[in-house]
């Protein structure tokens, strides 16, 4: 069919860019082409609501289809005609004559020869009172074609409010008892474990960061998650000992210089209220009410620093202070790992001490030469 | 400077919620100036200091808590480790054991506690820190008794 008589969508709308080289007709007089080509391809979500002509083009447009289905071209709009109501809504911007369709050569398939889809458009009379017909829905859950796990649920009731309740003609999940909703679907086991995995995970910290909205910083008296800012609003964690602190009234502790006459490792290192040593501070937005829970925000505080690459060790070419105890990564430019040998020297005392590395350029520059 | 501000508030709210929490300590903010505080500390029972109120004067630095705040007596108390003249304290928290999660009120409670239990071997005083470590405790507490009669119990009448 030529589509310089087919009315161009754009040009509706008063937004086409192609002007008069548009492929498609800017003449007002001319036939819009609303077929929907989602119910070309047999299923469309939206039934009867869509917008676009539900109708069945021809694969071969000079084939006039049988003059009695003009009549029921359109299931909708045939039975509102009956009712006396006029046109659907939305066929308000098309040439309603079911006559003038042919022109651009759709073929109405009005007998339920091939696909029950439209034929079940026809069950008209269950629209329900804010005009949306759900009926056309259930006609594609009772397509044979399609199994039980392609079946979308209720996405009202997944989002835990179905209007229309136990009425509802589309599929209803299963209820999650952890979010209470509606959303497991009946027949994708694997979705379902996956939803219920996330749901508990996401309960858990939600109730954990419900109980860590109590949690006081001991430096500055405050809680830690009602400070202004979101970087306050974090927790300072020792590897040693459960006490909490903000992250930012912790480091500045610890960061404190020894200058000012607190000695490093009874004061400045040690917890400020049980005075137990710690070597790190581990940073989590969330407090923890078991050992359990803090070995994992340890883990994959750690984890996530193993990620990223030291910058002291820089791939090799410097030296890292804190050699095999460093969170970062390790690793050279060709992504080989840091192999460490680890020196153990015996002091005249008996006792055993591990060697830095020993370089000959750091004998060299300390000679002066 | 906000940090240590806005932590000086809250511990002022809290001594103001809990005043007759310790009777022993009465903690009292300057008017104008939150970093001056003065505190009124009553002599511990069965110490030769028993009887006194002993006025401490606290200047706050303003990176505290980070650092301790500064402590004297004003009232003159004959301990070994105050300084007689200037009312000096020598108490590790107050130096290199600070913690930032000590608070005036716990800084009183040590003060308190230094009273009871002093240190003559790191002592300001000498003279009283001799006359403990000679084993002279009779002389210690008569010459402690009686500065606290003459400089720390209010007169009656």
């Amino acid at each position: 069919m030529s589509t310089k008589r087919v009315l161009c969508k754009f040009f509706m709308h008063g937004a086409c860019l192609k002007g008069e080289y548009c492929e498609f007709s800017h003449d007002w007089k001319d036939q819009a082409n609303n077929v929907c080509t989602f119910y070309q391809k047999g299923a469309c979500s939206y039934g009867s609501r869509c917008r676009y002509d539900h109708v069945k083009v021809s694969r071969n447009p000079k084939v006039l289809p049988p003059p009695q289905s003009s009549s029921t071209s359109r299931p909708a709009s045939t039975s509102l005609q009956l009712l006396g109501s006029g046109h659907p809504p939305h066929m308000g911007n098309q040439i309603d004559s079911s006559n003038q369709r042919h022109q651009i050569s759709v073929d109405v398939l009005a007998h339920s020869s091939s696909k029950p889809a439209w034929r079940n458009d026809l069950r008209h009379e269950n629209v329900l009172e804010d005009g949306i017909d759900w009926s056309s829905n259930r006609s594609l859950q009772n397509q044979t074609s399609l199994k039980p796990a392609d079946i979308p649920i209720c996405s009202f009731a997944a989002a835990g409010n179905c209007p229309y309740g136990d009425g509802c003609p589309q599929m209803h999940g299963d209820l999650c008892t952890t979010c209470g909703k509606m959303c497991l679907h009946p027949y994708r086991p694997d979705e379902r474990e996956e939803h219920t995995k996330l749901c508990e995970k996401n309960h858990k910290r939600l109730e954990s960061l419900k109980r860590s909205q109590e949690i006081e910083c001991s430096v500055c008296l405050d809680r830690v998650l009602s400070k202004p800012t979101a970087a306050e609003r974090k927790f300072g964690l020792l590897s040693e000992c459960d006490h909490p602190f903000c992250i930012a009234c912790i480091r500045n502790w610890r960061s404190n210089s020894p200058a000012s006459g607190m000695d490093v490792n009874s004061a400045l290192r040690a917890c400020p209220i049980c005075r137990r040593l710690s070597y790190y501070v581990i940073p989590s937005v969330l407090w923890y009410f078991s050992k359990e829970e803090k070995d994992e925000i340890i883990e994959s505080y750690k984890s996530k620093l193993k990620s990223i690459d030291c910058k002291y060790f820089d791939f090799g070419t410097g030296s890292c202070p804190f050699g095999t105890s460093c969170f970062y990564r390790h690793a050279y430019r060709d992504g080989r790992l840091e192999e460490v040998v680890l020196r153990h020297l015996d002091a005249d005392d008996g006792s055993v001490v591990i060697a830095k590395n020993i370089r000959l350029s750091d004998f060299l520059s300390r000679m002066h030469l | 400077m906000q940090a240590s501000r806005a932590r000086l508030f809250k511990e002022y709210k809290e001594v103001q919620r809990e005043k007759s929490a310790d009777p022993d300590i009465q903690l009292i903010c300057d008017d104008s100036n939150i970093f001056k505080w003065t505190a009124l500390v009553k002599g511990p029972s069965e110490t030769p200091y028993e009887g006194g109120v002993f006025q401490l004067a606290f200047s706050i630095p303003e990176q505290y808590p980070l650092l301790p705040p500064q402590v004297r007596f004003l009232t003159k108390i004959f301990h070994p480790n105050v300084h007689f003249k200037t009312g000096e304290i020598c108490l590790d928290i107050l130096k290199n054991a600070w913690s930032p999660a000590w608070t005036l009120q716990s800084v009183c409670r040590a003060i308190i506690a230094l009273m009871a239990h002093p240190e003559p071997d790191s002592p300001l005083n000498c003279d009283s820190g001799n006359l403990l470590r000679s084993g002279d405790i009779k002389g210690y507490q008569s010459m402690a008794r009686m500065y606290t009669r003459l400089a720390a119990v209010p007169k009656k009448g």
